[in-house]
């Protein structure tokens, strides 16, 4: 195990573009597959969960255990329904809105750790791109969601998409900078903007540490993730169902599939920077120990996606005036005010 | 630090993921080219409109009303964007040096003072009713 660790240390330093473009590759490939499968559970966790909430049994009819299969069934339906495009939609930004809402998602996931292997009382953390200023790079790229989904209600041309997208887009400039704030906070705490480091660095939860910044990055991640009580681009009562009104089959199926596989990315993010990542105690078994972090990092994703599903059935959509005298005159100040908690503990306290 | 990957390797990766992210959708609607059914007719690709014919384009001259918090937004988010390598100035050992009013570091006495300002244009545009929804 040292032998290979050390020779894998020597190339990456020796060959350091060949090593990022291997990685690149290696991780492309497994971070595609495991964030699809993920997202794909994440959507039956979901319905399942939210059933239980509603005091219903969720997916059961297809088959499979706890309605499993429920999966396989839509996939069947969504690859096998007609693609219709509208004869007056703006045909290219129309066909590029999914197809870069999925480069957005996997730009966020080139940059997050999604856990660590402990190997010899050190922590490796798994992440294709270690940058500098991982935090920040991750924050930005979240963001080009926003655009996808303006480019899927704006090329609609259908009254319902249009509003859809101007609110999606109201509600993305409320919130954006406040969790930009809120991440600078954290990176204040922390002393560095890299995700690992963030991660490593908390010897306390940041959760506790700055509990307002903790509340403000919670409500604007799920802001951000476009989910309820936030989903105001989609709000199917007012505006059919918002920017992917004019959506069918699997266009329609790719853009779902995005916000789920942003929420559980957000969900990693949200690990990373506030509950401590993968950290935890070690479990001393044998081979267990080695992905024992891996195991805390899904526990908290776990809790943490949990918790956006009952914050889903609990509350109501809110009004778009709501949502941004809330980002605007509540979260941003308090942000701020929380920047300044954190330097204050930071620099005295710490 | 020697032997660390130059900062433009970080980036290799990324070119790599973006492809991944384009060829994952267009490989599925090129699968759904050849197994769906396609029967094209006037009705099935018009715009959804409650049932009716639609009525105009929705592509017109729309008067954003909410304008005023974009300019605010971009105002604030350039504020965010200065505060990023803030970070680095503030987590840099130098600054230890420079120290005002007895032990404050004089990186956090000057972006106090940039947030002080920029907290009282956010004060001023809430009292005009400028963040207001119109």
């Amino acid at each position: 195990m040292d032998g290979i660790i050390e020779s894998i240390t020597q190339f990456a330093n020796q060959e350091p573009a060949i090593f990022a473009l291997i990685i690149g590759i290696i991780g492309a490939a497994i971070i595609a597959g495991v964030v699809n499968v993920g997202a794909m559970l994440l959507i039956w966790g979901e319905r399942k969960v939210l059933g239980d909430f509603a005091a219903r049994f969720g997916p059961n009819r297809v088959g499979g255990r706890w309605g499993i299969l429920q999966l396989g069934a839509d996939a069947i339906k969504l690859f096998t329904k007609e693609d219709i495009i509208p004869a007056e939609a703006d045909k290219g930004v129309y066909v590029w809105a999914p197809i870069v809402a999925s480069m957005a998602t996997m730009l966020v996931a080139a940059a997050i750790p999604f856990g660590a292997l402990h190997i010899n009382g050190q922590d490796y953390p798994l992440v294709v791109a270690n940058m500098d200023i991982s935090a920040f790079y991750v924050e930005a790229a979240l963001s080009i969601m926003s655009i996808a989904v303006f480019m899927a209600g704006y090329s609609s041309n259908n009254k319902y998409s249009m509003l859809g997208a101007f609110r999606g887009m109201a509600r993305m400039i409320a919130y954006e900078v406040p969790m930009g704030v809120c991440v600078i906070s954290v990176a204040i705490m922390a002393h560095s903007l890299n995700l690992v480091e963030i991660a490593q660095n908390q010897t306390l939860w940041y959760a506790f540490a700055q509990p307002l910044g903790f509340v403000i990055f919670v409500i604007a991640l799920i802001t951000d993730l476009g989910r309820i009580p936030f989903d105001q681009s989609e709000g199917e009562e007012e505006i059919i169902s918002g920017y992917n009104t004019e959506y069918s089959g699997i266009r329609w199926g790719l853009l779902y599939f995005q916000e789920y596989n942003n929420a559980l990315l957000g969900s990693i993010l949200l690990t990373l920077l506030f509950l401590g990542g993968w950290q935890g105690p070690i479990i001393p078994i044998p081979l267990l120990d080695i992905i024992s972090p891996l195991i805390w990092m899904l526990m908290k994703m776990i809790i943490v996606l949990w918790f956006f599903i009952w914050v889903r059935s609990s509350l109501v959509r809110l009004r778009i005036d709501q949502v941004t005298d809330l980002g605007w005159k509540w979260m941003l100040p308090l942000s701020i005010v929380n920047l300044g908690w954190a330097v204050l503990v930071g620099s005295y306290f710490a | 630090m020697a032997g660390e990957p130059m900062a433009v390797d970080y980036y290799i990766p990324l070119i790599i993921f973006l492809i991944i992210g384009a060829i994952v959708p267009i490989a599925a609607l090129a699968a759904v080219k050849v197994i769906a059914p396609l029967r094209s007719s006037r009705r099935k690709v018009s715009i959804y409109e409650g049932g009716l014919i639609p009525v105009r384009d929705a592509m017109v001259q729309y008067s954003v009303q909410y304008y005023l918090f974009a300019i605010a937004f971009v105002i604030f988010d350039v504020e965010v964007l200065f505060l990023y390598p803030w970070i680095y100035v503030y987590a840099s050992e130098a600054m230890n040096q420079f120290m005002v009013f007895g032990s404050m570091n004089i990186a956090v006495f000057e972006m106090l003072l940039f947030i002080i300002v920029l907290l009282v244009g956010l004060v001023y545009a809430i009292k005009k009713e400028a963040l207001r929804w119109v």
